[in-house]
């Protein structure tokens, strides 16, 4: 049969430590892949800009987050924050001259360095508090950002941000837009996928498991708690950068306050803590749901003849966000990344079930 | 005359810092019994000042009526947070519970803003609005009810945790699994301190209500409760009320000097800041528990 | 197995069966009967399945992922497997539970007064039964206002056992009392123990790593090993047992480690 590990035989550690071992796996990223550079030309252009862009933004910052919270097991409650950071840096440098490639690292890396100057104090509490202390960095930033007008260029001010550009070519189309936003989630996807099996995600996870008994044998988990935070927020500045550059055009303190740190956390869990391709699943489903079941209560409120306040609509997306994560916390905790897993495993085995534990 | 401001700011927020730690309260109830922080007690405060409107407004019922009925239904609506959601997710990582908390806090907000409407309504509580004069200081006299009112549930709440149940919450809050051999049920005791919280954020949301107007605003009170139900330590009732009147204090005297050079704003920053520290140098507050992880 | 000619045994197992994590198989086969007002002993090494079967019995199984997926649990003839820990309690089953579990941060008084809970006393009786364990461990009295946390883990072992009794019980299972004690105290509080069990009937149920301070006081005695019983006894016959005094009770001068060891491997229990 096609979807099995039966048959399967690697004669090299190499074929062994494949991303991808199961063949029909491997052809379905392919597909995957090629359908994903063609998109541009098959989808409609709404369907790019409003849809599919942003969904590719948010799951490289959902990744980036996961690192932090599913990977390393450390509380990041301020997450926009740190994109926020990356995003107002690489648009500063870019309006100042600076090569755009340049620039979104330097987004990246301003991200990172003060994520770890704030981590150096913060890790020295854990669970709840640390927590409270990267929300607390959160509202703190929110208040720099918007107090101090070299940064923001006044309160509630919003900033231009100059078009992408690649080897000093202006990229305004966009196709290309979609392509540039398409290879940083493609890295990051696969910087995380490898992270599996090196040692500084072997490492990560004992840390998660505890800390101490890492520490024990050998693994410095103060260390790779800075590495882990430096990473991701290296990861959280650029994507930060991209979401400015590739979507909104603009920055302005409120794409990345507190509301937005929420509502990645929600995309990590609903996806599943540190599953990839539940990043993928968190992000559509947080970003798309509540629009789509708006639209459904508007329709089906025309329907049945009701009348429902224009304010009231403009709440139930909320309410729809705020039960999904509640719903999918009751059903499935470890989020829908696990979900798909489930189905997986009954597909890898199917009809044989009870060779499933 | 610069210390007079000073006395009266430093009056003012301690007792406007002591309605904080009525929401604090509320967190430290909870935490104490089932190690949940729950970032949903903005949610409830908000929740619990429109259930008391909606049943003086809708029903024209008074309000020394409204008030407890509204608190009798919180009271149900506390039970059944707990029993629905956090019953299933008890022993899960913390990250999933303090999610589930966030998810509810979101849900309720939601939908108090879709039954009730987005502006904002006053709770008439028949408190004067002249204010009260302690020497030449002008104090809030709806602060003065509100600092009142918490110091009274705090005495209560004291002499409750002396009484059999409340001894009870607390054997609860050291060993579940010895609670259970010896017959307590935990999952009651829980659910009672869920129940207790939001009657006790129903009384916040009513005063603050009434200092403020009723609306979407009234969860935001969640940040202050939190850090104040840190400063004072997360399972310390009376380390909330001191810490709640401290950082009352700290937050009013600080913007009211600040806030002039700094273009306003910086009460947000004050909390955030006694957060930070707070965690920094001594993060189980003034009178929390030291726990010891067991290795 | 009844001392008392009318009564049926108090507590009844009939071939339990325990399983962890719906893999992992901690008892099997395992038979105990308790009879009313005796005092029985469930002896084992580490890990034979003896705190199990005390789970079992009490309900406790559950929060660590355990279930009872064969036999039947028989109290006072009825079958309590389908009630929850509570119920169990009220019915008359309590656990002492290995590691003292006090509650850390309230006093000896207030840890008294919730076990009195279940109980549904008044002021009066709580007072009465709260006198009467001070009665047995006046060493507790004295300390009465300490936090629990900070008293010695021979006070606070005479506490949890305290703390058992104000639920009213008519069975005291006891999980390894002896753990971490030193012998003097060991032989106090057994010796306590004892004194409860004839005075008031109450039926015990004793589990200890510890064989040869058990094996003074109570009636007879179960053995169990890799979670199976493997032997029951009268407690006299048990300390006579060659094979028991070599492998529980240190009788074994001059015989080399490893011939005992591979020997007692190799066994194949008679019972």
């Amino acid at each position: 049969m096609l979807y099995r590990r039966a048959g399967i035989f690697h004669t090299s550690y190499a074929s062994d430590r494949a991303l991808f071992t199961i063949p029909f796996e491997k052809w379905a990223m392919v597909a995957l892949l090629a359908f994903a550079l063609v998109a541009p030309f098959v989808l409609s252009s709404l369907a790019i800009t409003s849809y599919v862009r942003p969904w590719l933004i948010w799951t490289a910052a959902v990744l980036g987050l996961n690192l932090i919270l599913g990977w390393a097991g450390q509380f990041h409650f301020g997450y926009a924050a740190i994109m926020g950071m990356g995003a107002y840096a690489s648009v500063h440098a870019a309006r100042n001259g600076v090569p755009w490639e340049i620039a979104v690292t330097l987004g990246g890396l301003t991200a990172s360095v003060i994520g770890v100057v704030f981590a150096f104090a913060a890790l020295r509490v854990k669970g709840l508090y640390l927590a409270l202390s990267t929300l607390a960095m959160q509202f703190v930033m929110d208040w720099v950002i918007s107090h101090v007008p070299a940064i923001s260029g006044g309160v509630s001010a919003t900033l231009q941000a100059p078009p992408m550009k690649l080897l000093g070519h202006a990229i305004t189309s966009e196709a290309g837009t979609y392509y540039v936003v398409l290879a940083w989630t493609l890295l990051v996807m696969l910087f995380m996928l490898n992270l599996r099996r090196t040692a500084l995600g072997r490492a990560l996870v004992a840390v998660r498991e505890k800390d101490f008994a890492a520490a024990v044998i050998g693994v410095q988990s103060f260390y790779y708690k800075l590495v882990a935070f430096a990473a991701s927020a290296f990861i959280g500045g650029v994507s930060g950068a991209m979401l400015v550059f590739g979507f909104y055009h603009a920055v302005t303190p409120e794409q990345f306050a507190v509301n937005v740190s929420i509502e990645l956390l929600a995309m990590v869990i609903v996806g599943g803590l540190g599953s990839i391709i539940g990043s993928f699943f968190g992000a559509a489903f947080i970003l798309l749901l509540p629009g789509q079941m708006n639209a459904l209560i508007a329709w089906l409120a025309k329907l049945l003849g009701l009348d429902i306040g224009v304010e009231a609509l403009a709440h139930i997306p909320h309410m729809i966000y705020g039960a999904t994560i509640i719903i999918v916390l009751l059903i499935e905790p470890m989020g829908l990344g696990k979900l798909y897993g489930n189905v997986r495993n009954y597909l890898l085995v199917w009809p044989f079930g009870y060779v499933r534990k | 005359m610069d210390r007079m401001y000073f006395l009266e700011l430093a009056i003012n927020g301690g007792l406007a810092g002591l309605m904080y730690a009525m929401v604090a309260m509320g967190i430290v109830l909870i935490y104490k019994s089932s190690s949940v922080p729950n970032l949903a007690q903005g949610a409830l405060t908000m929740l619990g000042a429109y259930v008391v409107l909606g049943f003086s407004d809708a029903l024209g019922v008074p309000m020394w009526v409204a008030i407890p009925l509204a608190m009798v239904t919180m009271f149900c609506v506390g039970v059944v947070i707990e029993r629905v959601a956090l019953r299933r997710l008890a022993g899960r990582p913390i990250v999933m519970i303090l999610m589930m908390t966030l998810g509810i806090d979101i849900f309720l907000r939601a939908t108090t803003m879709t039954i009730w409407g987005g502006s904002g309504r006053p709770m008439r509580l028949g408190i004067p609005d002249s204010p009260l004069f302690l020497g030449s200081l002008l104090l809030n006299r709806a602060y003065v009810v509100g600092a009142a009112v918490t110091l009274v549930l705090f005495v209560t709440f004291m002499l409750f945790f002396r009484s059999r149940q409340g001894v009870v919450l607390r054997a609860i809050a050291d060993d579940y699994t010895a609670s259970w051999s010896v017959g307590i049920s935990v999952e009651r005791g829980v659910a009672l301190s869920w129940a207790l919280s939001a009657v006790v954020a129903t009384a916040a949301g009513v005063l603050w209500g009434s200092v403020q107007t009723v609306d979407q605003s009234l969860s935001l009170l969640l940040l202050k409760g939190i850090t104040v139900a840190v400063l004072g330590g997360m399972d310390s009732l009376g380390g909330a009320v001191l810490a709640g009147a401290l950082l009352g204090i700290l937050e009013n005297v600080a913007s009211g000097y600040l806030d002039p050079l700094l273009g306003g704003g910086t009460r947000e920053l004050v909390v955030a800041a006694v957060l930070i520290l707070t965690i920094m140098i001594r993060p189980h507050g003034l009178f929390g528990r030291h726990d010891i992880e067991r290795i | 197995m009844s001392s008392a000619p009318t009564a049926g045994p108090i507590l009844s197992l009939n071939n339990v069966e325990v399983i962890y994590d719906r893999v992992a198989l901690a008892i099997k086969g395992v038979s105990i009967d308790v009879p009313q007002g005796g005092m029985v002993a469930l002896l084992g090494a580490n890990g034979a399945g003896k705190s199990t079967t005390l789970k079992a019995i009490s309900g406790l199984l559950k929060p660590e992922r355990g279930e009872v997926t064969r036999g039947e649990l028989r109290f006072m003839g009825c079958d309590i497997d389908a009630l929850m820990p509570q119920q169990r309690v009220q019915l008359g089953i309590v656990q002492v539970l290995e590691g003292r579990r006090v509650f850390e941060h309230l006093t000896p008084d207030e840890n008294l007064l919730a076990a009195s809970a279940v109980a549904k006393s008044s002021r009066a009786e709580m007072t009465r039964m709260r006198d009467r364990v001070y009665g047995y461990f006046p060493r507790l009295k004295e300390r009465r206002t300490a936090q629990s946390g900070f008293l010695s883990g021979g006070e606070q072992q005479m506490l949890a056992i305290g703390r058992a009794l104000m639920t009213n019980p008519k069975l005291l299972m006891l999980d390894e009392p002896s753990l971490g004690l030193a012998p003097f105290l060991v032989a106090e509080i057994f010796d306590i123990v004892q004194k409860i069990n004839r005075q008031e009937g109450l039926s015990v149920l004793l589990v200890e790593q510890n064989a040869l301070a058990a094996l003074e006081v109570v009636s007879h005695g179960y053995l169990m090993e890799n979670g199976r019983i493997v032997m029951h006894d009268s407690a006299g016959a048990m300390k006579q047992n060659p094979d028991i005094q070599e492998f529980y009770l240190g009788g074994s001068e001059g015989k080399d480690f490893h011939e005992i060891k591979h020997y007692s491997r190799r066994k194949r229990w008679l019972s």
